[in-house]
């Protein structure tokens, strides 16, 4: 009975093959202890046996008592024994239900080895026996199920009536919008939307025709109407005209026919202009490029990031009644030194510009400079043919007298050298006023500079016909030395270098560099202007820069060439004076046009950058008068204060 | 006519009235609302009148709260005293006015422009001068002066004699500012030299011995002190109090110094060169004139070391010289090279109080003493005064 109902499981199961295996196993088990005995079924239920590990029993029968678990002492070598004696152990399994050993007969094995194979269990079942259809696709007289019609298929749905009101919903909301109208406009894509306008016009106007042969006209006619052909005096006017200028190339005749018109002389002429023409004419239009002029320009900071610089006009000097040529400040920076060409020396107090005291020379003064030196009070002073070291008597009262005992202590020497400058020590008025020294050149002196030690003072006689152009003088010796033996050219002005033992020497269109101890040339810089009117020298003694009379300043970089580094063409007029400041990095420049332009003149110490060069203020304030502006210009030895000098007869303090 | 609820309030304590609300028309002016309050002291106090003027008004809840203050008339000019040369520095006390003027001389005037005693022995232009301290008829009085000295006078007002007592030498530059201390026994001068020294303010009548010159120098006298730490001249100086130091300088800072110590206490950087410098106790703030044309308010007090308070700005040249207010916590005056003198209140910091433009010239001094009288002397060798204080109002206006 119970293998009948198998055979029935079976066939219920066969349909899906998938899970068929597992099935087997747990049938298999199910199998097994149902034949063996009824009466010792485990009521546990299907749960995981190892709950009972621990257990002596595994479970409990129908009528509630205790399945023990068989007595199993075997170990892995009996194991092993077993599997190698027993002839059955390969068909012994063991019943996880009561833990006992079954050993499976025959029939059983056959159906373990039939479902291994995905038979069917039943020996006796055949799969394959004919098909019978009951679908097909010939409509059969009467249907397969004979029920009647449901109910629901004569009511209206329930779920389209929601659909429905929904769509209905959001149509009156306006979120669906139903036969919307069809876009009757076709769409186009316009090709050449996109397209520049110009560049289509400007390929049609790239292309240039040849130039095409000018249509003949009546007069070229072999018989012309009498109006083309030309009178006696018409004729001669062509004949005396230059052949470019001619109107016709040709004369008009007549001729009675056709065939007696002679061959035209010009032909070839004409044919082979003709070809020229043809040849020559322009057949594109060239394009220039175009380039914004800001580009152009270097990107340049701007001159409030460089800050300090001068900006205002603070302080006015007045008191000088003819045109200030020179100026110079005192290396403590509180007194400032002017001369001009009213024939007098006026020391000013830096701070009020108060006038402290006038010293009144010989001649218009052309230069003053103050000694470097802060333990010298000395002021060189050069008019005419002069120079006269003063004493102003002004800062330290001990450094003044030890100045004046420096230069009462000279001891004449005993061989007495032939010099071309006489040196003579002032006396009486001359002396209470505060001359010390005077020195009488041969010739007009133009220009005064001292060393930066305050011994030695370079003086400037431009003469295009002397060798004598500049001589160098040792105070504290009172010696004078002509360094050059040949001329040069018109000395313009001359510069000690800050540091080295260099000399700078401006003729019209060089620099000179001499090394002083070697006594050579060391270079020579080429300032591309036609006439330097005068030169400063940056405390760094690298940088040298050339104000010209034709409006131009020029800086040279040493080290990089002898060629100017950059050239400045700001002022409109003849530059007058340019000027380093000692610790800022500016630079000023003066000029015929009035003003006074300040630049920032930053220089690296890293010999790979260049100096950094950017104009930031242009300070004007004096008056123009006879075409002369600014004639000299000077920075406060410790502010960002630029002086001016100027040809009103003012100086000019801009901070 | 709509009323409204006020209340006044002030800060003065002289002219405090009770703080209770007062109902006043709607359509009240300054003069009305001064008139109220007068009436309300006058009930208070006794007779006693001055005109006020009302500076805030702030509304709270429904009640108008009206701050008054004394008001101050324009200040008045009073005399205009000559002087031979431009005057350099000018400080006056309750009876005298002291100036130096560049034609090496110091004189003393009195209030109504009388000229009493010239000072003269300097052999270069004053710089600067100082009253040191007046018991009964005689006077010590001090100048500095571009030939490096400081000469300590003695002035007898009742025989109008002078006597140089000391000379101070030891400066390497000319001297350009000097300050006495509050104690008056000391006091301090800065020179172009860079360097602050601190000298003995004492008249001690010793004899002299042997060597020394008398006659027109007075007896040489050595510094007790020197600071150096100034990179550049020293300009302005000033005692804050009887310990404290404070100097002004062209290396564009100011610094703070401890007299007793000499070590320097603190550095304010600004960013030009400082020409004056002046210090109030009341506000504790330090005002600088500088050569930019702004006045900078500084708090001295401050550990970060710039910081500036205000500027005050509108004058078109460089700031020589600014003076605070001695009865004032809030106003002060300034001069500078484009011949103004400014009055200032730093509560309108935009635009000054007066613009007393007398002067023809530079503005080279100013000052301002405990009676309300404000001087300035300048390039065009003119002293001026004004008054300037709080103006008595006339009996029932």
């Amino acid at each position: 009975m119970i293998c009948s109902m198998f055979s029935t499981m079976f066939l219920w199961f066969s349909g899906n093959t998938h899970t068929g295996k597992k099935m087997y196993i747990s049938l298999l088990v199910f199998i097994t202890f149902s034949v063996r005995s009824q009466d010792i079924r485990n009521t546990v239920g299907n749960i995981p046996m190892e709950w009972y590990k621990d257990y002596p029993h595994i479970g409990y029968d129908l009528e509630g008592k205790k399945i023990f678990k068989p007595i199993r002492n075997k170990d892995e070598l009996d194991e092993f024994l077993d599997k190698m004696e027993n002839p059955d152990y390969w068909r012994t399994v063991q019943d996880k239900m009561t833990g006992a050993d079954i050993r499976l007969s025959d029939e059983q094995v056959d159906l373990v080895h039939r479902l291994q194979q995905g038979k069917f269990g039943d020996v006796n079942f055949n799969e394959y026996e004919p098909a019978i259809d009951f679908f097909s696709n010939e409509v059969m007289i009467h249907p397969v199920t004979n029920r009647p019609q449901d109910k629901r298929s004569f009511i209206p749905s329930l779920i389209e009536k929601e659909k429905v009101g929904k769509l209905v919903h959001a149509i009156k909301m306006g979120w669906i919008k139903p036969r919307r109208p069809k876009e009757t406009t076709p769409q186009y894509y316009d090709l050449w939307a996109k397209e520049d306008p110009n560049s289509i016009l400007g390929r049609h106007k790239m292309h240039v025709p040849a130039p095409k042969m000018k249509l003949p006209g009546h007069e070229e006619s072999y018989n012309p109407p009498p109006e083309y052909l030309l009178s006696e005096e018409e004729r001669l006017a062509w004949e005396q005209q230059d052949p470019e200028y001619r109107k016709l190339s040709f004369l008009p005749q007549k001729f009675a026919c056709l065939r007696a018109v002679p061959a035209y002389s010009r032909f070839i002429h004409e044919q082979f202009e003709r070809c020229l023409d043809l040849y020559l004419c322009p057949r594109q239009r060239k394009m220039r490029v175009n380039v914004n002029p800001e580009d152009l320009i270097p990107k340049l900071p701007k001159p409030k990031d460089l800050q300090p610089f001068p900006t205002t006009q603070s302080l006015v000097y007045r008191g000088h009644s003819s045109l200030v040529r020179s100026i110079s400040i005192s290396p403590s920076g509180q007194w400032l030194v002017s001369g001009s060409d009213d024939c007098t020396v006026r020391f000013w107090e830096v701070s009020t510009a108060r006038c402290l005291k006038t010293v009144e020379v010989g001649g218009a003064v052309k230069g003053v400079a103050w000694n470097p030196n802060p333990s010298i009070c000395l002021v060189a002073v050069s008019y005419d043919d002069t120079v006269v070291l003063l004493n102003p008597g002004l800062g330290d009262r001990l450094v003044c007298t030890a100045t004046d005992q420096l230069i009462s202590s000279y001891e004449e020497p005993e061989e007495v050298m032939d010099q071309s400058v006489q040196w003579a020590v002032a006396e009486g008025e001359g002396h209470e006023q505060g001359h010390r020294l005077i020195l009488k050149h041969p010739k007009a002196v133009r220009q005064v500079t001292w060393h930066g030690k305050g011994d030695y003072l370079a003086c400037v006689m431009p003469d295009n016909g002397s060798s004598l152009q500049v001589v160098i003088h040792q105070v504290s010796k009172r010696r004078t030395q002509n360094p050059f033996r040949k001329n040069k050219g018109l000395v313009q002005c001359v510069s000690f270098h800050p540091i080295r033992p260099y000399f700078f020497v401006a003729t019209q269109r060089y620099v000179r560099v001499y090394n002083l101890i070697k006594q050579e040339l060391t270079k020579k810089l080429m300032a591309n202007c036609k006439w330097i009117s005068s030169m400063a020298i940056h405390p760094g003694g690298d940088n040298v820069i050339c104000g010209s009379y034709d409006c131009r300043l020029a800086w040279f970089d040493l080290d990089l060439s002898t060629k100017p580094y950059k050239v400045l063409r700001h002022h409109k007029k003849a530059l007058r004076s340019v000027a380093y400041h000692r610790h800022y990095p500016l630079f000023a420049s003066g000029s015929d046009d009035g003003s006074v332009i300040v630049c920032h003149g930053m220089v690296y110490n890293d010999l790979l950058q260049n100096p950094l060069i950017v104009p930031v203020k242009v300070l004007k304030g004096h008056t123009i008068t006879h075409d002369l502006g600014v004639l000299d210009v000077t920075f406060h030895p410790t502010q960002p204060w630029v002086f001016s000098s100027g040809a009103d007869g003012t100086v000019r303090l801009f901070t | 006519m709509s009323q409204v609820q006020a209340r006044f309030f002030t800060e003065n304590k002289k002219y405090l009235i009770d703080d209770v609300p007062f109902s006043i028309p709607a359509a009240s002016e300054v003069t009305d609302l001064s008139a109220v309050i007068n009436k309300l002291l006058e009930a208070k106090n006794g007779h006693e009148s001055v005109q006020l003027c009302v500076v805030c008004v702030c509304l709270q809840e429904d009640v108008v709260e009206i701050e008054y203050v004394e008001k101050f008339t324009a200040p008045q000019p009073e005399e205009c005293i000559m002087h031979d040369d431009w005057i350099s520095s000018v400080e006056a006390d309750s009876e005298w006015i002291l100036t130096g003027s560049y034609d090496k001389t110091a004189r003393i005037w009195s209030m109504e422009g009388k000229a009493v005693m010239t000072v003269a022995g300097h052999t270069d232009v004053v710089k600067d001068v100082a009253w040191v301290k007046r018991d009964g008829l005689s006077s010590l009085l001090l100048s500095a002066s571009l030939d490096q000295t400081i000469m300590l006078w003695e002035w007898n007002s009742e025989r109008n004699k002078v006597k140089a007592r000391h000379c101070c030498r030891g400066h390497a530059g000319s001297v350009d500012t000097v300050a006495v201390d509050p104690t008056r026994t000391k006091f301090c001068s800065g020179s172009w030299d860079k360097m602050l020294k601190i000298w003995s303010a004492e008249s001690n009548e010793m004899m002299p011995r042997k060597k020394q010159k008398t006659e027109q120098m007075g007896l040489t006298r050595t510094p007790l002190m020197t600071f150096s730490g100034h990179n550049e001249a020293v300009s302005s100086v000033l005692w804050m109090d009887a310990e404290e130091l404070c100097s002004a300088s062209w290396d564009h800072t100011i610094r703070l110094w401890d007299a007793e110590t000499g070590g320097q206490k603190n550095a304010i950087t600004g960013s030009k060169v400082f020409n004056c410098i002046s210090y109030s106790p009341l506000c504790r703030r330090l005002a600088s004139g500088t050569t930019d044309r702004h006045v900078r308010l500084w708090d001295p007090r401050s550990k970060d070391g710039s910081l500036v308070l205000l500027s005050l700005t509108s004058h078109n040249g460089w700031v020589t010289a600014v003076r605070w207010s001695p009865s004032h916590e809030h106003q002060l005056v300034s001069g500078s090279l484009d011949n103004v003198v400014k009055l200032w209140d730093t509560r309108s910091c935009k635009a000054p109080l007066y613009d007393l433009a007398a002067h023809e010239d530079k503005v080279m001094c100013v000052d301002w003493t405990e009676n309300g009288l404000i001087l300035s002397g300048g390039a065009d060798n003119k002293l001026y005064t004004y008054r300037y204080s709080a103006c008595v109002s006339d009996a029932g206006a």
